[in-house]
């Protein structure tokens, strides 16, 4: 009963968005694509992106499979019985990190399905989701200084340590900000706020603020640690997708070593030594 | 008698301090984690309603790390420790983000991100780097070793948190994909 249930709500939506057409199974395809590119660089992980993708799919009665590539989404949308497909190929968009964009995608996934929303309208609310600001820059370099001097603080710095770190976040963040704004290559950006940062830190050690000025310097760069990449591709590992699961880790790791080269750089100039 | 009293009582007195000394120790530990967790969760762009939710976990999962590492109760390695803390992280993500509609990982990493070991990744990578500038065979060994043992660490201690962190993502599938809903 219930399967005959099923096979009739899923015949009622393949009517309403009128899939039966070649153009429609296109437009979804273009869709999904999209909607993925931006998910995926919103920085999600691939097990909430498939799980998304698929429900969307199944919603309009048709069917969704993909491949995630480091830099592409290569996505396949065909009809239950395999009567026709079609399949594209899209960059995933470059972007920062943004959990607002990526909950509210994810949001979206589940009212289409729900509440039976048509391509048309879910298109319009996605147009709307990627708009939306970013949070407050100025706002965002205050707290990431305050989690920064806090970080010193919980690795046993005392609080002069704390102050010196406070302050070169700010400066090398709002550097990195500045030069994000600008397009700078993310690795340049990240060697030269560490260069900063940590040269603005040393300074607890040539003016001998408070005791732990090596705790200032050693913490004073974490702000740049790329966190969420590497927990994404760790992720991404645990749930079999190895080819994403590299890629991400491979470009966390990459950031490590640009701001490793900074810190040792600043460290060098400075006449200090990392251990 | 007495004596025996007395020094029983002084071993009471003793314990007291510690435990109280102790959980001084926990409290600053979630309140500076509960900041950090806040300002690095800012860098990627949460949703509003994420903050406070975020600085609640993180305080509970630093400070529960914090005590499973220091207190004499417990001494765990700091991989070990790091899973258990980020499972507990997890367990509080998946059970409170169905509160403000967001799927887990937007509360879990954010939340991760003060155990992130940040500094055991790049003195890796500083012990690479003074492996090529020091060519004798004994200081090549030690600072091989230094980059050896930072970078194994880092990647377990990595690998345990999100191992951690995402168990319970699959034993509560039905709260964590439907968080959205």
């Amino acid at each position: 009963m219930s399967s005959i249930d099923q096979s009739l709500s899923k015949t009622s939506a393949i009517t309403e968005c009128g899939i039966k057409t070649d153009t429609s199974l296109k437009e979804i395809c273009l869709f999904l694509s999209e909607y993925s590119a931006w998910l995926l660089g919103s920085g999600a992980t691939s097990i909430r992106l498939e799980k998304n993708v698929r429900r969307m799919a199944e919603s309009m009665g048709c069917h969704a499979e993909m491949t995630i590539l480091p830099r592409h989404i290569h996505m396949t949308v065909f009809l239950p019985d395999h009567s026709d497909s079609y399949t594209y190929i899209i960059a995933t968009h470059p972007m920062p990190l943004n959990y607002d964009i990526n909950t509210q995608l994810s949001r979206l996934s589940w009212s289409m399905a729900d509440d039976h929303l048509t391509l048309k309208e879910t298109q319009e609310k996605f147009e709307k989701i990627i708009k939306t600001p970013p949070a407050n820059k100025y706002l965002v370099l205050f707290l990431a200084s305050c989690a920064n001097a806090a970080f010193c603080r919980l690795f046993t710095g005392d609080w002069a340590a704390v102050g010196v770190v406070f302050l070169s976040t700010l400066i090398g963040f709002y550097l990195r900000q500045v030069m994000t704004a600008h397009k700078v290559d993310v690795r340049l950006v990240f060697i030269i706020c560490a260069f900063i940062s940590s040269i603005l830190a040393s300074t607890a050690t040539l003016f001998s603020f408070g005791h732990t000025p090596d705790i200032a310097v050693g913490t004073s760069v974490l702000y740049l640690v790329p966190g969420i990449p590497f927990l994404n591709s760790f992720s991404d590992l645990l749930n079999g997708h190895y080819i994403c699961a590299f890629g991400r880790f491979v470009h966390a790791v990459v950031l490590t070593c640009c701001l490793s080269l900074g810190l040792c750089g600043g460290m060098l100039l400075m006449n200090l030594s990392m251990f | 008698m007495l004596p025996v009293i007395r020094a029983l009582r002084g071993n009471v007195v003793d314990e007291l301090k510690y435990v109280l000394a102790m959980l001084l120790q926990v409290l600053q530990d979630a309140l500076f984690a509960a900041i950090a967790a806040i300002g690095f969760a800012a860098i990627s762009n949460p949703p509003k309603k994420a903050y406070l939710l975020c600085a609640i976990i993180a305080a509970a999962g630093h400070s529960a790390r914090y005590l499973l590492m220091n207190s004499s109760l417990f001494e765990i390695h700091i991989v070990a420790a790091s899973a258990i803390a980020a499972f507990i992280v997890g367990t509080l993500a998946v059970i409170l983000s169905p509160y403000g509609k967001m799927p887990a990982e937007t509360c879990l990493f954010p939340s991760l991100l003060p155990m992130i070991p940040g500094i055991y990744a790049y003195k890796a990578f500083g012990g690479l780097m003074m492996c090529l500038s020091h060519g004798t065979e004994t200081e090549f060994d030690h600072y091989f070793y230094l980059f050896a043992s930072n970078g194994l660490t880092c990647l377990f201690i990595l690998l345990s948190m999100v191992i951690g962190g995402t168990l319970p993502i699959f034993f509560f599938k039905n709260i964590s994909f439907q968080a959205t809903r």
